[in-house]
């Protein structure tokens, strides 16, 4: 089925139309057919024909000659776009590979032909196409032009979509190079095809798509030169593809975006989901936070029709909301603590600074432009200020009331000043992942393989970066006054750690200290290794688009703000729009959500971009885009599936089950097992919250505090690595070992005067004991036992025995092992009795309970109810209310019955993982 | 689900079926193991047990003393006989001495990351640090290659006594260390976090609770199947479970199980009792164990520190870990590998009267042992003021490919890091020949 070009041209009345496919007239063949005479005398192209040919034939390969140590001494650039290092190397004067006076003798044709002396075997026959071509080249000159390289206008992929219905379709694609000469050619055979699913469709290297046994839709890409053009690739899930889909409600416009698409694939959503299930997903997406018993009961009490936008609109004013997306965006900028070091006289400041800067303008709905703005084109100074005065303002914000000083800063200055980011290629890279959701780093070492970006462009991009430096000494005539300042406190002489600690000390004492500082000048060029080479920069494109001249000591910065916040920027916008997005669903829609790039295209391109221009036409609204999302039925659907939709994962037919971030995990536990009061405070106060945290690092998740195990096992950031899988929301062993027997569960279950259990215990007068409570000493570790423990634990067990067969003394049998417990407890077990035996006693002595009436406890079921609550945010259904009533009247005492049913609804996999 | 794209936009499966397809005899495997002929040999290493020593303990004071050096250098120590002909070590580790048959020395380990934090990542990786990305210590990637993922393991596979400079890098936290968050004291029981059952809970009690929650964690029944989320915290949930009620976990960090005639010789300091309970450990089927021992960072006095406080605890508890180790038959299938993060710097410095030695990392020394690697000799050499290596030196890189091919691991592996590029385990290593020898 090959959709070919066709031009009509009409002809005078009369006469037939003639239809002329364009290809024929223009296009040149691909060059396996014209090299598949041996007498051509072709001269091939070596951009055009020759590195793309090596390309195809593996030879560039990163296990083979492109990989960076090269094999046999040759190397060749890894993805074939480096033409002149590969023409360098081709003619290596030390050992050249071609040999023009005797083309035949070239290494590069009798080494690839020849698998006995050729370590990568024999790669193509001395008859075939291949060779001649590489032949012809030599054998003509091997020229090549490093001043004239040709730019490519575009690539012609016929089809330009693909739809199977069964295993084994296959179609094949064309590919034709446009050259900005308006030539054209075929050049099918020397591109490279790779798919994205293979489970969906395979591409050979011949440009053969098959389908694969799965459906759903993908794309194969395509890429020759600097070009890499995606082509869809779909096969229909269910037989209601296109005229048979049923009819689906879509209230929005963004609902109506999702299902054009599932139409497409005969995907039908899933059902709206609960009121339960909305608010609970709704707090946590949202805000980061459980919502309260108290506030779960109102909700769902709640008849209004528009309760649930009512309910968006009132988490989007709590103080949560801007905590949870201000980590978030923390997370984004690299807010780092250990990069932070030294880079204050006051530790953790700039950490924390940074966070409640970007927290207060959250809370306050600055538009996302302007609060990117504040943290790219930072200064310390203000315009005209002295050092002096910058000083004593630094001094000030450090002082009493600092969010106040904070919510007056202008900017932000602490995103420049990390310590692994001051030169401009790593700069570059931070940049390009934070504010425009790219992976620019591949392109440091070559060209890049899933975008046009090359070398050269990555080292243009880096030179923008150039320009700013953090430092602790000020430069130019402040210098002068900075050590004054120094000599003025005494602390002239000192250097390096010890010069720091004095400045905290004298800052703790309320005097001016000198701060370290942000200062620009002009860019310099930065060569494809990353080194600045001092030469002034009067230009540069970004990533191989757009040129911007700067002026001589301007700050370059800003030419790149104002291009960021264009309405034409395919990145910055975008690239936020798909991060919201990816917060309330599985996947964004482009996912991983720092991924932007031609090889890795949008599952559903118009929403993306109707989702950017809303946000654009609103001025970088955000919380306009946060209703946007949320208020779509498509966010609001249920996490159950049905027959079409149960394998989708992509196109957001239903909610798929995802496991709660860390600091939403670690909050949650607090709140589900917090008395009501507690629970009311931990919503109005961020004090506490985990979500408040400024800053993370590896060192930070993996130290001594003992309340960031927590956030360690479940995956918090470490903001390391520029890279969104510095968090983790993947399930581990070490989680459900922490949920199950850690002692920050047992110790927030048991909690006094901020825990639900405490407060039903006071509630219902009920003594607070039971098996499993934590001590009031924190100590895990058994102290060590009294010289005549062995004794005293042999009398214990006497006595418990004793009266165990006397048979009329329960009481006293429970008190005395009670008391063996607590010197278990305190001391550990005595060597002389196995844990087993105190086991298999507990388990008789249950036992003998079960003789007597099962208790009934008075008001089991409201209880029930609040752990649900508290807990699933739900009501129980009949059947759990009964087994867990069960269990509370079969425990040997009833806060005991009651601290298993929360520990259990705290362990199941409703809790933490949002659906 | 994430796309398995690799950097060429070709995975290595298509690669070789591309060679197949259209062309003779293109074997990548074929190619890269003959690059490696005959090198990868019937790996012993079931278990590792990695002793990092924090701080960068000083070379010539140690396992690489140079008496006949200028008196600026040579130190105060004496070299004395070990059990090897022709090997002397630190008179201050006597212990080690005599089982010197047991371990490999390595001298002239070079490198040149004299900051802590990064030489210590170098040396528990095997890898250069860089920047972009956070390489997986050698507990990362032992869990990953040799822990099945469908038996139901009794222990936790990988444990960090208390903590550990191991990190789990890109591999994810699903290969990070449970840290026991404490050293076991002598006579007293061990209380680990997670796994131990702590506050008077007995296991029947735990099993009631747990028999609760199953009763109660039904709402995703249906969707497990499609759903590698849930899959994977039913699996976890199974081995938790099993961890938290079961015998073996619990008697695996009991020291006190031990009989008096062997754990005795481990003595009673925490880095002794720490080897005895990762002795255990791999005795209970832990794969990986890492020990600390800090406090070796001597710029000041540094032969008074290393006399009275660091060599007499670090010669004992290493040498009963050997010689445990071989007592319990497990030497032959635990590679024991001990290493700081640099060496010192040979001339000694005068910040104090005694005079110390700063961060010096182009001449340290390692330790290998266990697992198929020989003991009982040296292998690499340092110049006559052990500044740098006499020969061509060893990289921590080679050190790192011999580990793993100890262990049966092929460190030309790769693995995918998070933002899709693939990763070779130890990408500049090559096995020593000599220490399997």
């Amino acid at each position: 089925m090959k959709s070919r070009v066709l031009i009509f041209v009409g002809l005078l009345v009369g006469m037939s139309l003639i239809a002329v496919s364009v290809e024929a007239v223009d296009t040149v063949p691909p060059l396996p057919s014209r090299f598949a005479d041996a007498d051509i005398d072709e001269v091939p192209d070596f951009q055009k024909h020759v590195v793309p040919l090596l390309s195809r034939l593996g030879c560039n390969g990163r296990a083979c000659h492109g990989s960076f140590q090269g094999r046999g001494d040759f190397r060749l650039s890894l993805f074939g776009y480096d033409f002149a290092a590969d023409f360098k190397e081709l003619n290596n004067p030390d050992s050249p590979r071609i040999d023009t006076a005797d083309s035949e003798a070239s290494l590069v044709l009798t080494m690839p032909t020849d698998a006995d002396i050729h370590g990568g075997g024999k790669r193509f026959d001395p008859a075939g196409w291949e060779y001649r071509v590489l032949h012809n080249w030599i054998q003509g000159g091997a020229i090549f032009d490093r001043d004239n390289v040709a730019k490519l206008t575009r690539l012609e992929i016929s089809p330009t979509e693909i739809q199977f219905s069964a295993t084994g379709e296959a179609e094949q694609l064309t590919v034709i190079a446009v050259w900005q000469d308006g030539s054209r050619e075929d050049v099918t055979p020397l591109v490279r095809f790779t798919t994205n699913d293979k489970v969906i469709a395979t591409v050979d290297e011949n440009g053969l798509i098959t389908a694969g046994i799965g459906t759903g839709d993908t794309h194969v890409v395509i890429a020759y030169d600097k070009a890499v053009v995606p082509i869809p690739v779909l096969r229909p899930v269910s037989k209601l593809a296109g005229r048979r889909y049923p009819k689906v409600e879509t209230p929005t416009r963004v609902d109506e975006l999702v299902v054009e698409k599932l139409r497409k694939l005969g995907i039908v959503p899933a059902a709206l989901s609960t009121d339960a299930e909305f608010f609970r997903r709704l707090s946590l997406d949202l805000t980061g936070t459980l919502p309260t018993a108290v506030a779960v009961e109102e909700f769902l009490a709640d008849t209004s029709a528009d309760k649930r936008s009512n309910k968006i609109d009132a988490l989007l004013e709590t103080p949560a909301y801007a905590a949870w997306w201000a980590t978030k965006l923390c997370d984004f900028t690299g807010n780092n603590d250990q990069q932070l070091v030294n880079t204050s006289p006051v530790r953790n400041a700039p950490g924390e600074i940074w966070y409640r800067w970007i927290e207060q303008r959250l809370a306050k709905n600055m538009p996302y432009d302007e609060l990117a703005a504040g943290i790219i084109l930072a200064t310390s100074k203000k315009p005209n200020q002295s050092y002096i005065d910058y000083c004593k303002d630094m001094t000030e914000l450090h002082g009493v009331d600092r969010d106040q000083k904070i919510s007056q800063m202008e900017t932000m200055p602490y995103y420049w000043a990390r310590r692994e980011f001051r030169n401009p290629p790593e700069r570059a890279i931070s940049f390009a992942y934070a504010f425009m959701g790219i992976r620019i780093q591949c392109a440091q070492c070559h060209k890049h393989p899933f975008d046009v970006w090359s070398k050269q462009d990555f080292a243009e991009f880096s030179s923008f970066f150039s320009g700013v430096v953090f430092g602790n000494t000020p430069v130019g005539a402040d210098r002068a006054v900075y050590q004054n300042m120094l000599k003025d406190l005494g602390l002239s002489k000192l250097r390096g750690g010890e010069l720091r600690r004095e400045l905290t000390n004298k800052i703790r004492a309320g005097e001016t200290v000198p701060f370290p500082m942000l200062y620009t000048r002009g860019p310099r060029k930065v060569d494809e290794n990353g080194r600045s080479s001092g030469a002034v920069l009067t230009e540069a494109s970004i990533l191989g688009g757009d040129v911007v001249r700067f002026e001589r000591d301007q700050d370059v910065r800003e030419p790149l703000m104002q291009w960021l916040r264009s309405k034409e920027n395919p990145y910055f916008a975008k690239a936020f729009v798909n991060r919201v997005w990816a917060n309330y669903f599985n996947v964004g829609i482009v996912d991983p959500p720092d991924d932007l790039s031609l090889a890795n295209p949008p599952s559903n391109a118009a929403l993306l971009d109707y989702l950017t221009q809303g946000f654009l036409d609103h001025d970088f609204d955000i919380k306009w885009l946060q209703r946007e999302i949320i208020n779509s039925r498509t966010y609001q659907l249920s996490w159950q599936t049905n027959e079409t939709n149960q394998g989708d994962d992509r196109n957001f037919s239903h909610q798929v089950p995802r496991r709660l971030p860390a600091e939403v995990t670690v909050d949650a536990i607090a709140m589900a097992t917090a008395s009501d009061q507690e629970a009311q405070r931990l919503h109005a106060e961020m004090k506490g919250r985990a979500i408040s945290i400024a800053s993370s690092s590896e060192r930070f998740l993996q130290g001594n505090n003992p309340s960031t195990f927590g956030l360690m096992v479940f995956g918090r950031s470490t903001r390391e690595s520029s890279c969104e899988c510095d968090r983790s929301g993947d399930p581990t062993l070490l989680q459900t070992v922490y949920l199950q027997n850690d002692q920050d569960i047992y110790r927030l279950l048991d909690r006094r005067n901020t825990g639900w259990l405490y407060q039903v215990s006071q509630e219902n007068k009920w003594a607070f004991t039971g098996v499993g409570r934590v001590s009031n000493s924190s100590n895990s570790t058994p102290r060590k036992p009294p010289a005549n423990y062995e004794q005293l634990m042999q009398s214990l067990e006497k006595r418990i025995a004793y009266y165990r067969k006397q048979g009329n003394a329960a009481a006293l049998v429970k008190s005395l092992q009670d008391r063996r417990r607590m010197y278990v407890q305190r001391f550990g077990p005595p060597n002389s009795a196995e844990k087993e035996n105190v086991v298999a006693e507990d388990r008789a002595d249950d036992n003998s309970n079960d003789d007597k009436v099962a208790r009934q406890v008075p008001g089991a079921d409201e209880i029930v109810k609040q752990a649900y609550l508290r807990t699933l945010s739900r009501y129980p259904s009949e059947q759990e209310l009964a087994k867990c009533i069960k269990y509370i009247n079969e425990s040997e005492d009833t806060i005991n019955g009651v601290r298993g049913v929360l520990w259990a609804l705290v362990n199941t996999k409703e809790f933490v993982v949002n659906h | 689900m994430t796309i398995h794209r690799t950097c060429d936009g070709v995975r290595r499966r298509d690669f070789l079926q591309i060679g197949a397809a259209g062309f003779a005899g293109v074997n990548l495997a074929g190619y890269l193991s003959m690059a490696q002929a005959g090198e990868l040999a019937a790996a012993q290493g079931k278990n590792a047990i990695f002793v990092n020593l924090p701080g960068g303990p000083s070379h010539m004071d140690t396992f690489d003393l140079k008496p006949d050096a200028p008196v600026e250098f040579r130190g105060t120590f004496n070299p004395i006989k070990t059990n090897v002909a022709g090997i002397e070590i630190s008179e201050h580790l006597p212990k080690l001495a005599q089982c010197a048959d047991k371990y490999a020395v390595l001298r002239g380990v070079s490198h040149t990351l004299a900051a802590h934090r990064l030489g210590s990542e170098y040396v528990n990786t095997g890898n250069r640090p860089v920047a972009a990305l956070e390489y997986p210590g050698y507990g990362a990637v032992v869990t990953k290659e040799l822990t099945q993922s469908s038996k139901t393991e009794d222990v936790p596979p990988f444990v960090a006594i208390p903590r550990s400079t191991q990190r789990a890098g890109f591999l994810g936290v699903q290969y990070a260390p449970l840290n026991t968050g404490a050293t076991p004291r002598p006579g007293q029981p061990f209380s680990v976090r997670g796994v131990t059952l702590g506050n008077g809970l007995t296991v029947s009690e735990v099993t009631k609770r747990q028999n609760l929650l199953s009763d109660l964690d039904t709402v995703f029944k249906k969707a497990e199947q499609n759903n590698q989320l849930l899959k994977g915290m039913n699996k976890f949930d199974k081995q938790a479970r099993a961890m938290i009620t079961s015998k073996a976990a619990r008697e695996a960090f009991d020291i006190n199980r031990e009989p008096e005639s062997y754990a005795k010789k481990f003595g009673t300091t925490p880095f002794g009792m720490s080897c005895l309970l990762a002795t255990r450990l791999v005795g209970a089927g832990v794969r990986f164990v890492t020990v600390s021992y800090g406090g070796w960072d001597t710029h000041r006095d540094n032969f008074t520190t290393l006399k009275t406080r660091q060599l007499p605890a670090f010669d004992e508890g290493l040498a009963a870990l050997f010689t445990g180790l071989a007592e319990k038959g497990l030497l032959e299938s635990t590679v024991v590998y001990v290493t700081g993060e640099f060496g010192r710097t040979p001339k000694i410095n005068t910040r104090t009267a005694e005079g110390g030695r700063d961060h010096y990392p182009r001449c340290m020394f390692m330790l290998l042992a266990g697992g198929g690697i020989q003991g009982g000799q040296v292998i690499g050499k340092s110049d006559a003021k052990a500044t740098a290596p006499a020969d061509a030196g060893i990289s921590p890189d080679d050190v790192a490919a011999t580990f793993y091919q100890a262990m049966g691991i092929d460190h030309t592996k790769e693995y995918e890091s998070g933002t899709g590029r693939p990763i070779t385990i130890v990408r500049n290593g090559t096995p020593i020949k000599q220490a399997f020898a």
